[in-house]
């Protein structure tokens, strides 16, 4: 287990449990619209010291948005994606 | 020589699902609208699901018929074999007889085509001409490729990006299978454009891909979505599993004393546990042990409460197990719950006490797929290495108590295109994390004031 503050380089893969298969910090770092995947800290915090990372890294309001919002259902999710698509219909 | 394998005949295929909802001890409640706050009805949903997968995800009919055109494509690898695995039983020196359901001879190499192929169908008598879907590695693409080809339907697969660069190999099963597999973010749609406007390189994302699915089905009448987790018809598609275990355990003369599976979603563990927790509703003693990563606890931890969909918490949703919606313990997140939880059903069914959940370190799962590996021969997936892990336990558990128990997991599917994970185990790059107790408590304490359902029983700790 490596426990450094600085990221791994592109050589070092772990499997992303969203995605099924081996990917790098720098795909999870970016993968929510430019803010990091939700699930960074549970996936990197083994390899490095992550929170730290982008406690540093990130202003408090990107911290939020990126760990602290609500969890949304698959079926919420769904819904809203047709809502979103309908707008998107009409215009 | 003993039989190693019992395979039904494809005369007993089972002809009916089995809808536990017909036979909870506590009813659901319903999954609430987040702009009426009304329960989802089918109209919220016509637009991406055919009307009798509708009917399907509320459905109170103890049994479905399969309709005879279903039959006859999951003959294809229908019924699957049981496995009586006696090289491991040996290994363990334990005296509990270990049974598996070999759910990955399915020609995707997992158990999703038997929803895969159902929702292909029902779309197809639907007059839909097109399914959409989205997939990361690509698991559920190429089982809804394979099942869309089958029944002449054109499959539209928005594949995140990175996935689609960097792990060809589904893509290419998708592709065979006659499915149009496009790299997510694309020009396709709307959510596709606005994302390359702002990054021509991007990587894509689950959430993006999702988002071009559900739009490209919205926008055109002859296309519809497909899902292959989480949904209640999902889970009731893969009940055929536990069916067919059902008679092939009475061929072998014995009954589960325990019954295992892996839980993402929660429909591969459904599938195959279902139709014996209506045994044990009916007063059958058995252990039924769900498994999920200890490093995501969402259900052996979490209570059984309302999360909140949005940031006012104005929007309750469905009832879950969870960890609460501010959950974000240091160093460790409750990440899956926070993606889409476990099933609904699922999490009800662990509340009143039918099933049991359990949690297994990366380390131990990995370690325990590997001793499957070298002992009964089959490569699993990682997800599935989560049920080995727990059946080596129970399997010792007996060793210690000197009983003869009857142990049956599902085996969901093999590991084949999941090598790199066993790399990085076998080069010493996975390590284990328990979440601590105090942010357990902390969690607890963030969603003490949220409504509760009415059958709400704070947890053990």
């Amino acid at each position: 287990m490596r426990r450094e503050s600085t990221p791994p380089g592109e050589d070092y893969k772990i499997r992303c449990p969203r995605l099924g298969h081996q990917i790098t910090f720098s795909y999870c770092r970016y993968e929510n619209k430019g803010l990091p995947c939700f699930k960074v800290l549970d996936c990197w915090f083994t390899h490095f010291l992550v929170e730290d990372f982008f406690r540093k890294e990130l202003q408090p309001d990107q911290w939020k948005q990126a760990f602290e919002r609500p969890p949304k259902t698959k079926m919420l999710t769904l819904v809203e994606l047709i809502q979103q698509a309908k707008k998107t219909q009409k215009s | 020589m003993e039989v190693k394998k019992i395979f039904l005949p494809e005369s007993e295929l089972p002809r009916q699902w089995y809808n536990i909802l017909a036979d909870m001890p506590t009813p659901m409640e319903p999954p609430l609208h987040p702009g009426t706050g009304q329960p989802v009805g089918p109209d919220d949903l016509a637009p991406i699901f055919p009307m009798a997968l509708i009917e399907q995800e509320v459905s109170q009919e103890r049994y479905i018929d399969i309709p005879e055109e279903i039959l006859e494509k999951y003959l294809f690898w229908r019924p699957t074999p049981l496995y009586r695995a006696y090289n491991l039983e040996k290994y363990l020196e334990t005296p509990a007889k270990i049974y598996f359901k070999n759910e990955g001879v399915s020609p995707a190499g997992s158990h999703k085509p038997n929803t895969a192929l159902a929702q292909a169908y029902y779309n197809k008598i639907s007059g839909t001409k097109r399914i959409t879907t989205e997939t990361g590695a690509g698991q559920w693409g190429s089982a809804l490729s394979m099942c869309c080809a089958l029944f002449g339907l054109e499959c539209k697969v928005f594949m995140v990006r990175i996935s689609y660069n960097q792990k060809p190999y589904r893509r290419i099963m998708m592709e065979t299978w006659g499915a149009n597999c496009v790299a997510s973010p694309s020009s396709e749609t709307k959510a596709g454009q606005t994302i390359l406007a702002q990054n021509p390189d991007s990587p894509g994302s689950l959430g993006i891909a999702i988002s071009e699915a559900v739009e490209a089905a919205v926008m055109d009448e002859n296309s519809k979505y497909s899902l292959g987790s989480v949904l209640n018809h999902v889970m009731l598609h893969q009940t055929v599993n536990g069916l067919e275990c059902q008679k092939q355990m009475a061929i072998a003369g014995d009954y589960p004393d325990v019954l295992i599976g892996c839980a993402g979603g929660g429909s591969n563990f459904a599938g195959h546990v279902f139709p014996f927790v209506r045994d044990k509703i009916n007063g059958k003693d058995m252990d039924v042990i769900a498994v999920e990563p200890a490093s995501c606890p969402t259900m052996t931890r979490g209570p059984f409460a309302y999360d909140f969909g949005d940031t006012v918490q104005m929007t309750p949703l469905l009832p879950m197990h969870t960890l609460g919606h501010g959950f974000v313990p240091a160093p460790i997140h409750a990440g899956g719950l926070r993606y889409h939880g476990m099933a609904p059903i699922v999490s009800q069914l662990i509340l009143d006490g039918l099933i049991r959940p359990e949690a297994v370190p990366q380390l131990e799962t990995f370690q325990a797929g590997i001793t499957f590996a070298r002992t009964e021969g089959f490569i699993s997936a990682p997800e599935t290495n989560h049920a080995v892990a727990m059946v080596i336990r129970e399997a010792l558990k007996a060793k210690e108590e000197g009983k003869e128990k009857v142990i049956l997991f599902n085996w969901s599917g093999h590991g084949l295109v999941d090598m790199a994970a066993y790399e990085a185990y076998m080069r010493g790059q996975l390590s284990d994390y328990a979440l601590p107790e105090d942010e357990i408590h902390r969690a607890l304490d963030d969603i003490a004031s949220l409504p509760k359902p009415k059958q709400y029983t704070r947890p053990k700790i």
